[in-house]
């Protein structure tokens, strides 16, 4: 594993902290934020990932494609209401150049309903690109999903 | 079996309201003994089931697994390039032979006893079936020619390859008919590319999901993104064709030609949304394809099989019932071979619109649990109504508000089970 200054680790965790924070506390205006802009969000199945197949879950290239999923999210869908609780762990982090950093870490999101029902709704990598600073972003942030599978809907990003 | 006794006396399981086809009990959404009936009057019965694109399974060997109801399939191409398919179950003791969803195999052998079948089906092996030393074995009559994969018909549609259980039943260009067969060569009329998959659980019973598919009148309403962003409003020039006297229909709108704006902005639907805009319409970038000018058009061939143009999006959804109140949707997403890269960045950007996280989508993954909920311990006659645009099943050229291609499938529908 290549060795990463803590400096760096440090931000890697902040901008991952203030990530399912933004979702999981239902603060979704912010998680816009925490992307450059041009940028690239994409929540994919393995299935589809690992034969190279270029169709997404949801792909966002912009960060007015991020607020227009919010907007989405609380103007114009229909569904239950629910949320995330996210768990992440494994992280690696490998430097690209003095500013930038390729990340890989296990995600799984357990949506509970109004019901009380509870499952492991998501569960896969994060494999993403950071532009380091002291409020760093994501250039890229592609969600691999382990599932073939999504139940029901999709309206929260992951 | 609940169900043969039933069958055997003749007695339908339920009694249809005397409405026709303009009602649905909801008990067919719950019942299992009908459910089971289903099984066999419906997915084995005298009907065709899309099965996989041709182009998945080019190559000698290739193949893909998939259900009929829910029966395992495997639908290979053999050395001689044709396209079989064969019930996924091994003739000895009924393990499953292919567990992934595709590959490429040279025979199938299965896993537990290492019975092997060639890509036609035939058992080729039978391991130990002389014993060992002399002793054990199969018995000397044992015959393998008797012993081979189950395997059903088959047929490749202008690339979309159907499978049926029935001997009975027409070629698929005839069960489609001209109208339907017309639709399907006008989406198959150069080779196809696919660009990814979906797959959807839903909550609820597989024919909730076969009535919101053919169902112009609700797309506007729960959609609240197609009516707010002007993409598709029940006031767009369009409608309803018909196959095989509504068994099949096709629902098609044209965006460009709006005829009566006044009815959504003068109106107080939810789904129209005033202040709302899109900060990045980049993902909406099209181009028109189709010289008809037909925007948006859902087919839906009888009983589980739709096909999608949605702008540039373009797809096969399958319907599969996993159980009696939960079923899963599957997603086949495709391009042409010939797209230019604009194109091809076109349909994988206006994919945000379809799916289980699509815009214009994602809520017909949760309204039919909205209703398999809302119908629990309903009273014994109740019954959904489909009266909007009549009575009647007939093609409703220019007409979107209407509930015509439900009640084509609920005739269907009646028709096969004896209800």
């Amino acid at each position: 594993m290549p060795v990463v200054a803590d400096a760096i680790r440090h931000q890697i965790e902040a901008l991952n902290t203030r990530y399912i924070r933004a979702i999981d506390d239902d603060a979704l205006e912010d998680w816009p934020t925490l992307f450059t802009d041009p940028c690239l969000y994409r929540i994919v199945s393995r299935e589809n990932f690992a034969r190279s197949l270029p169709l997404s879950i949801m792909e966002c290239a912009s960060r007015g494609m991020l607020i227009d999923r919010v907007v989405g999210y609380r103007r114009v869908n229909v569904y239950e209401p629910q949320r995330y609780t996210h768990l992440l762990s494994g992280l690696v982090i490998e430097p690209l150049d003095a500013t930038h950093v390729r990340c890989k870490q296990n995600y799984a999101a357990i949506r509970t309903m109004i019901t009380g029902e509870m499952m492991i709704f998501s569960a896969g990598v994060y494999l993403d690109r950071v532009r380091l600073s002291d409020e760093a972003q994501f250039e890229e942030r592609i969600v691999v999903q382990e599932s073939r599978r999504v139940d029901t809907l999709l309206v929260i990003p992951l | 079996m609940a169900c043969s006794a039933i069958m055997h006396n003749d007695e339908p399981l339920i009694a249809w309201p005397k409405e026709g086809p303009t009602r649905a009990p909801y008990r067919v959404m719950h019942d299992p003994d009908i459910y089971r009936l289903e099984m066999e009057r419906i997915f084995r019965g005298p009907t065709w089931h899309y099965l996989c694109l041709d182009a998945e399974i080019l190559k000698p060997g290739d193949y893909r697994t998939t259900f009929i109801g829910e029966v395992p399939i495997i639908v290979v191409r053999d050395a001689e390039g044709q396209i079989n398919a064969l019930v996924n179950r091994c003739a000895h003791k009924g393990a499953m032979l292919c567990i992934e969803p595709a590959g490429n195999r040279n025979q199938f052998a299965c896993v537990y006893h290492a019975w092997t079948y060639d890509l036609k089906g035939a058992l080729t092996s039978v391991a130990f079936q002389r014993g060992l030393a002399g002793k054990g074995g199969m018995p000397r009559d044992f015959d393998p020619k008797c012993h081979g994969l189950t395997g059903i018909r088959v047929e490749n549609f202008c690339g979309m390859v159907f499978g049926s259980f029935s001997e009975k039943v027409e070629d698929v260009e005839t069960y489609l008919g001209p109208e339907m067969a017309a639709h399907v060569r006008r989406i198959f009329n150069r080779p196809v590319e696919v660009l990814g998959y979906y797959h959807q659980v839903l909550p609820n019973n597989w024919k909730l999901y076969m009535e919101n598919s053919r169902d112009p009148y609700h797309a506007t309403i729960l959609h609240a993104f197609y009516a707010t962003f002007k993409l598709n409003r029940l006031s767009m020039q369009g409608g309803v064709a018909l196959g095989k006297q509504g068994w099949h229909n096709l629902l098609y709108s044209a965006a460009e030609r709006d005829i009566q704006k006044e009815n959504y902005e003068g109106g107080h639907l939810r789904s129209v949304i005033r202040d709302v805009g899109l900060a990045d319409s980049t993902f909406l970038d099209r181009r028109q394809e189709f010289d008809d000018g037909i925007t948006v058009a859902i087919q839906s061939i009888f009983p589980t099989c739709n096909t999608q143009q949605i702008y540039n999006t373009l797809a096969i959804r399958q319907t599969v019932p996993l159980s009696l109140e939960k079923s899963e949707l599957h997603w086949t997403c495709f391009g042409y071979q010939d797209d230019d890269e604009e194109l091809r960045r076109m349909r994988n950007l206006q994919a945000n619109l379809i799916g289980p996280a699509g815009y214009v989508s994602m809520e017909d993954g949760s309204v039919g649990g909205y209703v398999q909920r809302g119908i629990a311990g309903a009273e014994e006659d109740a019954a959904a109504i489909m009266e909007m645009g009549g009575r009647t099943i007939e093609p409703a050229p220019g007409i979107r508000a209407t509930e015509v291609a439900l009640r084509g499938f609920w005739q269907a529908y009646r028709d096969l089970m004896g209800f």
